[in-house]
């Protein structure tokens, strides 16, 4: 704030005041939504998973996985790899942006979204590329079942950022006189900021997610 | 907050209309009617798309069904309803970088039919919506209970009886999640809290128009056949059933997301926009109940997602989670079901006794009676409910060993739901109680819990649910809880909060005849269901033992007038608000709650400052109370300054400035 507050009349002080406490507000509220969505997310999966574990125990009529089928191992680590290398783009693009430099972030934002994209295709793709039949087995059931939820949430992970990163596009000339959307104290910077450290989290979560879910279909 | 020229054009849709023209016509723009077309436009699609994809497939063409093109169909449709309407147009706009459009005040009743920014719109689009639900359902309640006025005549066969039954109890489940969160939840909360809104209006506006959409593509079922499992649509049936059932997994699953949405408004509104001074020990009872309420939805909902999209997979891709001969398990949506379905019991009990809470305190004159246990015992039964659902499970083939301790675990949710209720009870004792409708409403909820309660004891027990799971004790038992508890409790504060939400009061003489036919008939109808279940009658059955006649006449002849007691409301609400609308006093409870404080209507922000929370609302009956709130402000300085956010810190310590409350000057406000 250029102004001294001090100087300010009550009236004008008071607004300044609420601006700011709303502005917090908002912003705690993205960091909240972000945990929050996290939380759902986790008992989407958490549903999927205990489908998993609960028809491999089970193994009605020892249909669980029968001969080990398998669907492509080769895209389904690739997918894995892309949504793992997005979310440590994200990572370092963050770190950049509270450094100041906005050109790497904005980079890197970019980068995310299309690894984000890359991996949904190549998602669907896989689907297109499987040598059984969804009703063969418990096993098959539950990998059709994953990889649409797959798709759509490596997708809103992408959307997220894209339009995160849109975002900072348009208001780049807006702040480059305040420091840049890293270091800015305009309500554009902070909220931007709010917008960057919760998708970031999110994409390191889903990291997680697809790693799990690597595990549990190529690995064991 | 400063927002440019630029930013403001940068709004897709709205820039394009502008102010005056939408005066000239209201229906300029999006609203139901553009909602209309893009979810028939969607169905269409759909259906098109499911024709093309599996018109050939070998279940197909033997079933003569394609449950590809239903489902896509519904799905799409509700996709094209949301397009129709305008939730997606920022989303879009979001993508080139855009900032949301400034929002405006909409004035005029067509606003109702639209999507709207204002919680206070959205609250009373969702009241009718949730009556909407209710009345349909109800009306299905009536035409099988006369099916069960005779065991040897019948009125409709087998089958339509069952999906009477299915159709009744999946309407009103989803109804009950959202009765008064929708409603009452959107538009209190904010007031309560000090806030000029929810934290996303636009998700909040969605998860109403999603709950819409699923009032529709439930109904849709008897267009497909209908399903004939009951409201819990257990697998293998789920899986054999006729394309109805489609529109069973596709509702619950567009209900589910507005649930979610809207459990996620809640949380996150009441976490964040809280007005300075309101501490979590001053937040309403009600809002307790909310944000409790808000982690249930957010929770256990996606449970339920899990589960209806791998039934939509097992009917159309056609694999095999629920399929024992294919390696899967027909337990597998048991388990998801019941993991969102015993939370969900406490979905549609915690904001009952929030808003029973609030009215207890207004109507005897006493704060209430261990605010902190009230709180406790929320968090205490939203915390254990996760954990109890195998109890449902019982008699269907669990590990026995495994019953002990869901049956313990059970009974200990009894202890915090013990203490909300001995919160309500302490709150009475001694209270100058006066007997207005909302009064008498929640003390009938009291009544009516109770006993849904105590049997609710019993069927936890293992040895008593033996002999009467699957029977109507367990029918009769919930609709005391859902029925006598929530609805009771809804009821009560429609009449409690319509002058504060349309500035008129409801017709008390109209709704004295409402609440004693209400109160006597549900009890006449539901107390014999006790018995002739406790006597064996199965659920779900169109016929019954001869002997039970007497018993099941008098219970349908009850319904039939607890269903005319619904008549009467809706006759009171048509008569009080548009037929012969009386302006209601100011604050015409004498409640102390800032959502009474204000202006009459609620200005279109609220508050024109974010006031300053001094106290709780429930200083009743002492002689001289502090004030529960100062609107004139001075509370973001003050709080700011104790936070030492600069540069406010500069004011920490100078109370003539900070601390405006010192100087309070205005005790007319309160009661
Ligand atoms: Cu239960």
């Amino acid at each position: 704030m250029a102004v001294d507050p001090q100087m300010m009349d009550p009236e004008a002080l008071e607004a300044e005041a609420e601006a700011e406490y709303d502005l917090l507000g908002v912003e705690g509220s993205f960091w909240t939504a972000t945990r929050l969505l996290i939380g759902i997310v986790t008992f989407v999966w958490a549903g999927v998973a205990f489908a998993y574990f609960y028809l491999r125990e089970s193994d009605t009529h020892a249909l669980w996985r029968p001969h080990g089928v398998t669907p492509p191992t080769l895209l389904g680590t690739l997918i894995a790899l892309c949504v793992v290398a997005g979310a440590a783009v994200a990572v370092y693009g963050k770190y950049t942006l509270l450094d100041g430099r906005q050109v790497d972030w904005g980079f890197a934002a970019w980068l995310t979204t299309a690894l984000g994209l890359v991996a949904a295709g190549l998602q669907i793709w896989e689907l297109t590329r499987l040598s059984f039949l969804p009703g063969l087995s418990g096993y098959t059931s539950v990998f059709i079942g994953y990889a649409p939820l797959n798709v759509a949430f490596i997708l809103g992970g992408t959307y997220w950022m894209e339009t995160t990163v849109a975002r900072a596009m348009r208001l780049r000339g807006r702040l480059a006189t305040t420091g840049g959307a890293g270091a800015s104290p305009l309500p554009d910077a902070r909220l931007l900021r709010a917008n960057v450290d919760g998708v970031t989290y999110f994409w390191v979560y889903m990291a997680l997610i697809v790693a799990t879910f690597w595990a549990l279909f190529y690995v064991l | 907050m400063a927002m440019t020229e630029e930013a403001r054009a940068g709004t897709g849709q709205h820039g394009r209309i502008t102010a005056r023209e939408r005066q000239r016509n209201p229906w300029l723009g999006q609203s139901v009617i553009t909602g209309f077309a893009g979810a028939a436009i969607g169905y269409l699609l759909g259906h098109l798309f499911g024709n093309i994809i599996a018109s050939n497939y070998a279940v197909v063409k033997a079933s003569g069904v394609n449950n590809v093109s239903i489902c896509l169909g519904l799905a799409l449709g509700t996709l094209g309803w949301l397009a129709g309407l305008g939730a997606f147009n920022y989303a879009v706009a979001k993508i080139l970088g855009y900032e949301p459009a400034k929002e405006e005040e909409t004035t005029g009743w067509q606003r109702y039919f639209k999507m709207t920014l204002d919680h206070k719109v959205v609250g009373l689009q969702y009241l009718i919506a949730v009556l909407g639900f209710f009345f349909t359902a109800g009306l299905f309640a009536e035409a099988f209970r006369t099916e069960l006025l005779s065991p040897y005549s019948h009125f409709i066969g087998p089958d339509v009886y069952l999906q009477l039954v299915s159709e009744h109890g999946t309407m009103m489940m989803m109804m009950a999640t959202s009765l008064v969160v929708g409603p009452f939840g959107n538009y209190l909360v904010p007031l309560m809290i000090g806030a000029r809104g929810m934290a996303f209006p636009r998700l909040e506006a969605t998860s109403l128009w999603l709950f819409v959409a699923g009032y529709m593509v439930i109904l849709t079922a008897p267009v497909y056949g209908g399903f004939n499992t009951g409201w819990t649509a257990y697998a293998p049936l789920q899986t054999e059933a006729r394309g109805g059932m489609d529109s069973y997994l596709i509702g619950f699953g567009v209900v589910g997301l507005g649930m979610i949405l809207n459990g996620f408004n809640q949380i996150v509104t009441i976490t964040n926009l809280r007005a300075p001074g309101m501490r979590w020990t001053r937040l309403p009872i009600f809002v307790w109940a909310m944000l409790t309420t808000g982690f249930l939805l957010t929770l256990a909902t996606p449970v339920l997602f899990v589960g209806a999209y791998l039934g939509v997979l097992d009917r159309t891709a056609q694999t095999s989670f629920y399929v024992n001969a294919h390696g899967g398990s027909s337990y597998l949506w048991e388990n998801l079901f019941w993991f969102f379905g015993h939370p969900e019991v406490y979905i549609m009990a915690l904001p009952g006794f929030g808003l029973v809470g609030e009215m207890l305190t207004v109507f005897s004159r006493k704060p209430l009676f261990a605010y902190k246990v009230a709180a406790a015992g929320m968090i205490g039964v939203a915390l254990l409910s996760f954990f109890v659902w195998q109890h449902h499970l019982f008699q269907s083939g669990i590990n026995p060993d495994m019953r002990p301790l869901f049956m313990l675990d059970t009974e200990l949710i009894s202890i915090p739901t013990g203490f909300i209720y001995l919160v309500g009870m302490g709150t009475l004792w001694r209270g100058r109680i006066r007997f207005t409708l909302p009064m008498m409403f929640s003390l009938a909820m009291y009544f009516n819990f109770l006993i849904g309660g105590i049997t609710g004891v019993y069927l936890s027990d293992v040895p008593v649910n033996v002999t009467v799971h699957g029977s109507f004790f367990v029918l009769a038992h919930f609709h005391y809880t859902i029925m006598g508890g929530l609805v009771f409790a809804f009821f009560g504060a429609v009449y409690y909060y319509m002058p504060r939400v349309t500035g008129h009061m409801l017709n008390e003489t109209l709704g004295k005849i409402h609440f004693w036919m209400m109160f006597v008939f549900f009890n006449l109808t539901f107390f014999p269901l006790l018995i002739v279940g406790f006597l064996g009658m199965p659920r779900r059955v169109f016929e019954y033992a001869p002997r039970l006649q007497g018993l099941n006449a008098f219970a349908t002849v009850a319904d039939y007038l607890l269903g005319l007691s619904f008549v009467v409301f809706v006759a009171n609400f048509i008569w009080s608000m548009w037929i012969d609308p009386k302006p209601a006093p100011h604050n015409p409870w004498q409640s102390r709650g800032i959502e009474w404080q204000l202006p009459d209507p609620v200005p279109f922000h609220n508050f024109d400052r974010l006031p300053l929370i001094l106290s709780d609302p429930y200083h009743y009956g002492e002689e001289d109370p502090l004030p529960v709130a100062d609107f004139r402000g001075g509370g973001a300085l003050a709080a700011l300054a104790e936070a030492g956010v600069a540069p406010f810190d500069a004011y920490a310590g100078r109370p003539e400035i900070a601390h405006p409350a010192s100087h309070i000057s205005d005790p007319g406000r309160e009661v």
